[in-house]
C-alpha cells in the first residue's frame, strides 16, 4: 500500500484471564480514510480499539498513530487523537456545555478558541438547546453526540469512536454521520467500530474484519466484499456463519389457525 | 375489557403471588441477601414481640393513650415517607410495571393494597397497632372499637405508603430521586441524632410534655383510630364514633386519591419522555462566577469541576456532607460535654484530609476523559495539584472554624495558634497521602445504592484508607514531637510557633506527596482506569 498509514497495529494481544480477547492483531490502517472494523459482539472491537488509544495496557504488540508509539509517546499520540469508547462515563453531571469547556481546556486550548467551538459544535449536532441540561439526563443518542463534540474539540488527525450509531436514532445518525463525513472529506481519518453491516457499507471505503479476536479481513470495502452481493453476507462468510439456517422449528410461527 | 368481580378476586391474588414470587426469587439470588433478609425478619419481630409486651404492660398508664397515639403517628410518617428514600425495595410497589396489562383502576387498587399487607413492614404495624389497642382498650365497647382501629390504621399507613409512592413514582423513578435515596442515608443518620436528642431530653423531664401534641395527633388518622378506642374506653362515645368516622372517611379518601394517580399514571406518556422534552431552565454558564475566581489553565478548570461535583454529584456530596458533619459534631459535642480537649478539633482537618483519598475512584469511568489528557508527569502533577487545591479551598476555611469553635467552647485561646497549625500539619500530611493512595490503590465507587466501594475491592478501600491514615499520622509526628517538646520544657508560651510551622510544614509534605505521586498516576493510567470503572 502506498498511502501513509494512520495507525499501525502490530501482534496485539490482550488476555484477561483465560479469555483471550485479542490474539495477535495486525492491522494497517490508511490515513484519510473512512474506516470501518467490523466484528461480532465478542470479537474484541472495544479492546482494540483501547488499545490503539492508550486506554488499556496490551500484554504484548504495539500500535503506532500517524508514526508514533502510542506507549512510549504519548505526549505527541495524545494531542492528536480523539476518542468516544463505549461503556464508559463521560463527566455526567456537567452540563454539555461545561462538558466541553472542561475536556478543551485539558486538552490546553485557550478558554476563548474552546467557547468558540464548543457554540459551533453545540450548533452543529443540535444540542445548543439543550446544552444547559446535566449529561446525565440527556438520552442515548444526545450522549453520544456529546462524546463526539468532546473528541473533536481539539481538531483530531485521528478519531476512534467504538460504536458511535449504537442505541441512536435516526436523526441524531444522521447529524453525527454528516459531521463524520465533513471531518473525513478534510484529510483527517475515523476508525469506527460496528457491528452494522449496512452502515459500515454505506459509510466506510475500508474495512477490516473481526471475529473471536482476530483479524478475518482487512482491505478496501470492494476488496473484502469481494465476489459476494454485500458486505453482510461476506461478513456471515468470513465469521463462518454463513450457513446456519434460523426459524426452521418455528413452523407454527405466522400464518395458520391460532 | 371489563372486570367482573371474580376477576378482581383473582387478580388480588395473582398480585399477592407475585409478591411472594419477587421476595422469593429475590432471596434466592444470594445467600447475603437471604441472612440479611433472615436477619432483618427476626430483628423486627423482635422488636414488634418487645414493643407489643411494653405496650401491653403500658395497660392502665396515665400516659398510655399519649404514648401509643403518638408511636402510631410516627409509624403512620415513617410509612409515609419510605417509598421515598426506597423507591426499589418493593418492585410491586411501581405500577407503571403493569400498565400494558388491560387493568381497570378500581379492582387494582384492592389488589395492590392486598398484596401490600405482605410483608414484615405490615407485620410490625399490625404488631404495634395490636399493642397500642390493647393498652387503651377498656370494656367491650373498647374491645370491638380496638378490633376496628387496629384494621383501619393498618390499611391506613399501607394505604399511605402507596399513595406517596404513586403520586411520586415520577420524581422517585427519575435521576433526582434516584440521587435524593443516595442521600437518605445521611437524612437518616441525621434523624437519629434528633431522635437520639429528643429520647434525652424526654428521659430528664418525662412523658407529660408530650401531652399536648397527643392532644392534636388523636385527631390526626390513622392516630385518630387509636384516639377513638382510648375516647370509647373513657365512655367518650360520641367522640370516638367521630374520631373512628375520621379516620375511615381518610382510608376512602385515600383510596380514591390513589386510584385516580394510579389512573393518571398509567394513561400519560413515560417521566423520562416528558423530561427530555421539557424546557429549559436554569441557565448554567460555560465559565461562571466561579471560574472567573480560579487560575487559568488546566488547575483550574480540574478545581471547577471539583467544586462542581460537590454539589451536583450525590455521591461526593454525601462524602463531603459526612466529613464536614463528623469534623464538626466530634470536637464541638465533646466539648459541650465537657470531656473536650482541643486538640480534639484536628479532627476536622483528619476527616476533611480523606475526601482526598480515591480521587480517580470518585471520578467514576469518567476517568478516562482524564487520562486522555495525562501524557506527562506535569500534567499529572497539575491535575493532582487542581484538586488538592480546590480541597483547601473549603477546607482551610472550615478547619480554622472549626479549632476557633472548640477553642472558644473550652476557653482555652492560648492554645489556639497551636491547634491551628496541628490541624494545618494534618491536612498537608492527609493531601499527601491521600495523592499516594489515588495513584496506587485507587477503587470503583458505585453510583447507585449506598455501597462505597464496588464488590471485592474492600481490602483495596482499607489498605488505602487506613494504610493512608497511619502514614499521616506518621508524617505529622515531627510537628507532634515539637509540640509536646514545646510544653515538656514548660516554653508553651512559644506555642504560637506552631501555627507558621505547621502551616509551612503542611504545605510542604503536601507538595511533596502530590509531587511523588504525580509519575506514578502518569504511569499507571490504564490500570487506574480499570480499577475505578467497576461501578
Amino acid at each position: 500500500m502506498t498511502e501513509a498509514a494512520a495507525v499501525r497495529v502490530s501482534g496485539l494481544w490482550k488476555r484477561f484471564g483465560e479469555h483471550v480477547a485479542v490474539a495477535g492483531i495486525d492491522l494497517v490502517l490508511p490515513a484519510g480514510r473512512f474506516i470501518g472494523l467490523v466484528g461480532p459482539n465478542g470479537a474484541g472491537k472495544t479492546t482494540t480499539l483501547s488499545m490503539a488509544t492508550g486506554l488499556l495496557r496490551p500484554d504484548q504488540g504495539t500500535v503506532e498513530v500517524v508514526g508514533h508509539d502510542v506507549w512510549r509517546d504519548p505526549v505527541r499520540v495524545k494531542a492528536r487523537i480523539g476518542v468516544l469508547p463505549e461503556g464508559l462515563r463521560l463527566f455526567e453531571r456537567l452540563s454539555g456545555r461545561e462538558l466541553l469547556a472542561y475536556t478543551g481546556r485539558l486538552r490546553g486550548l485557550p478558554g476563548a478558541e474552546v467557547d468558540k467551538r464548543a457554540t459551533q459544535l453545540l450548533d452543529v449536532l443540535d444540542l445548543a438547546g439543550a446544552q444547559h441540561k446535566l449529561v446525565v439526563d440527556y438520552s442515548t443518542g444526545m450522549r453520544k453526540k456529546i462524546g463526539l463534540a468532546a473528541a473533536l474539540l481539539h481538531n483530531p488527525e485521528v478519531l476512534f469512536l467504538d460504536e458511535p450509531f449504537e442505541g441512536v436514532d435516526p436523526v441524531s445518525a444522521q447529524t453525527i454521520r454528516g459531521v463524520l463525513e465533513r471531518y473525513t472529506a478534510s484529510g483527517a481519518t475515523v476508525v469506527f467500530s460496528s457491528h452494522v453491516m449496512e452502515l459500515v457499507e454505506s459509510l466506510c471505503d475500508w474495512v477490516a474484519v473481526m471475529a473471536a479476536g482476530r483479524i478475518r479481513a482487512q482491505g478496501t470495502l470492494a476488496e473484502v466484499r469481494g465476489a459476494e452481493t454485500s458486505l453482510q453476507r461476506a461478513f456471515l462468510e468470513l465469521v463462518g456463519a454463513g450457513g446456519r439456517d434460523a426459524g426452521s422449528d418455528l413452523d407454527w410461527l405466522g400464518g395458520g389457525p391460532r | 375489557m371489563t372486570a367482573a368481580p371474580s376477576d378482581a378476586t383473582a387478580l388480588t391474588s395473582v398480585l399477592v403471588r407475585l409478591k411472594l414470587s419477587l421476595l422469593r426469587n429475590g432471596l434466592r439470588q444470594s445467600a447475603g441477601r437471604r441472612a440479611a433478609y433472615i436477619a432483618s425478619v427476626a430483628f423486627a419481630l423482635l422488636f414488634a414481640a418487645l414493643q407489643l409486651l411494653g405496650l401491653v404492660l403500658l395497660r392502665g398508664d396515665r400516659h398510655a393513650a399519649t404514648v401509643c397515639v403518638l408511636l402510631v403517628a410516627v409509624l403512620a410518617l415513617g410509612w409515609a415517607v419510605m417509598p421515598l428514600f426506597f423507591p426499589s425495595g418493593d418492585e410491586t410497589l411501581d405500577p407503571t410495571r403493569l400498565v400494558m396489562l388491560p387493568l381497570r383502576p378500581g379492582p387494582l387498587v384492592r389488589a395492590l393494597l392486598v398484596a401490600s399487607l405482605v410483608g414484615i413492614g405490615p407485620l410490625f404495624t399490625l404488631c404495634l397497632a395490636t399493642g397500642a389497642a390493647i393498652a387503651l382498650a377498656h370494656g367491650v365497647a373498647g374491645a370491638v372499637t380496638g378490633v376496628l382501629a387496629t384494621v383501619l390504621a393498618l390499611l391506613l399507613c399501607v394505604a399511605l405508603a402507596r399513595y406517596f409512592a404513586a403520586a411520586n413514582i415520577r420524581l422517585l423513578t427519575s435521576r433526582k430521586g434516584r440521587d435524593l435515596a443516595v442521600l437518605s442515608g445521611l437524612v437518616i443518620a441525621v434523624g437519629a441524632q434528633l431522635v437520639n436528642f429528643g429520647a434525652q431530653r424526654l428521659g430528664s423531664s418525662g412523658p407529660s410534655t408530650l401531652d399536648p401534641a397527643a392532644d392534636v395527633v388523636r385527631w390526626v388518622p390513622p392516630a385518630a383510630a387509636l384516639g377513638a378506642v382510648d375516647s370509647v374506653s373513657e365512655g367518650a362515645y360520641v367522640t370516638g364514633a367521630a374520631q373512628l368516622a375520621l379516620s375511615a372517611a381518610a382510608l376512602a379518601g385515600l383510596l380514591a386519591l390513589w386510584r385516580r394517580s394510579l389512573t393518571r399514571l398509567m394513561t400519560t406518556p413515560d417521566g423520562s419522555t416528558l423530561a427530555a422534552a421539557g424546557p429549559e431552565k436554569g441557565a448554567s454558564r460555560a465559565s461562571g462566577a466561579l471560574g472567573a475566581l480560579l487560575p487559568a489553565g488546566r488547575t483550574g478548570t480540574v478545581m471547577e469541576r471539583g467544586l462542581r461535583y460537590v454539589w451536583r454529584d450525590p455521591k461526593t456530596k454525601a462524602a463531603w456532607v459526612t466529613s464536614l458533619a463528623i469534623g464538626l459534631i466530634v470536637p464541638v459535642f465533646n466539648a459541650l460535654q465537657g470531656t473536650g480537649s482541643v486538640y480534639f478539633a484536628c479532627f476536622a482537618a483528619g476527616m476533611l484530609g480523606v475526601l482526598m483519598y480515591n480521587q480517580f475512584g470518585q471520578d467514576t469511568s469518567a476517568f478516562w476523559m482524564v487520562a486522555m489528557t495525562i501524557s506527562t508527569t506535569r500534567d499529572a502533577y497539575v491535575e493532582l495539584r487542581g484538586r488538592a487545591l480546590a480541597l483547601l479551598l473549603v477546607t482551610v476555611p472550615y478547619a480554622v472554624l472549626v479549632c476557633v469553635l472548640t477553642t472558644a467552647m473550652l476557653g482555652d485561646w492560648p492554645a489556639l495558634a497551636e491547634v491551628v497549625g496541628l490541624s494545618f500539619a494534618l491536612l498537608g500530611a492527609m493531601l499527601a497521602t491521600g495523592a499516594w493512595t489515588s495513584a496506587r490503590f485507587p477503587y470503583s465507587i458505585p453510583q447507585e445504592g449506598y455501597k462505597n466501594v464496588a464488590p471485592g475491592q474492600a481490602g483495596l478501600a482499607w489498605i488505602s484508607i487506613f494504610g493512608g491514615m497511619v502514614a499521616a499520622a506518621l508524617i505529622c509526628a515531627p510537628v507532634l514531637a515539637c509540640t509536646i517538646w514545646l510544653h515538656a520544657a514548660g516554653a508553651a508560651a512559644w506555642s504560637w510557633v506552631l501555627l507558621p510551622v505547621g502551616a509551612v510544614y503542611g504545605c510542604g509534605v503536601a507538595e511533596l506527596g502530590v509531587r511523588t505521586a504525580a509519575p506514578r498516576v502518569a504511569r499507571r493510567l490504564p490500570e487506574i482506569l480499570v480499577a475505578v470503572s467497576r461501578g
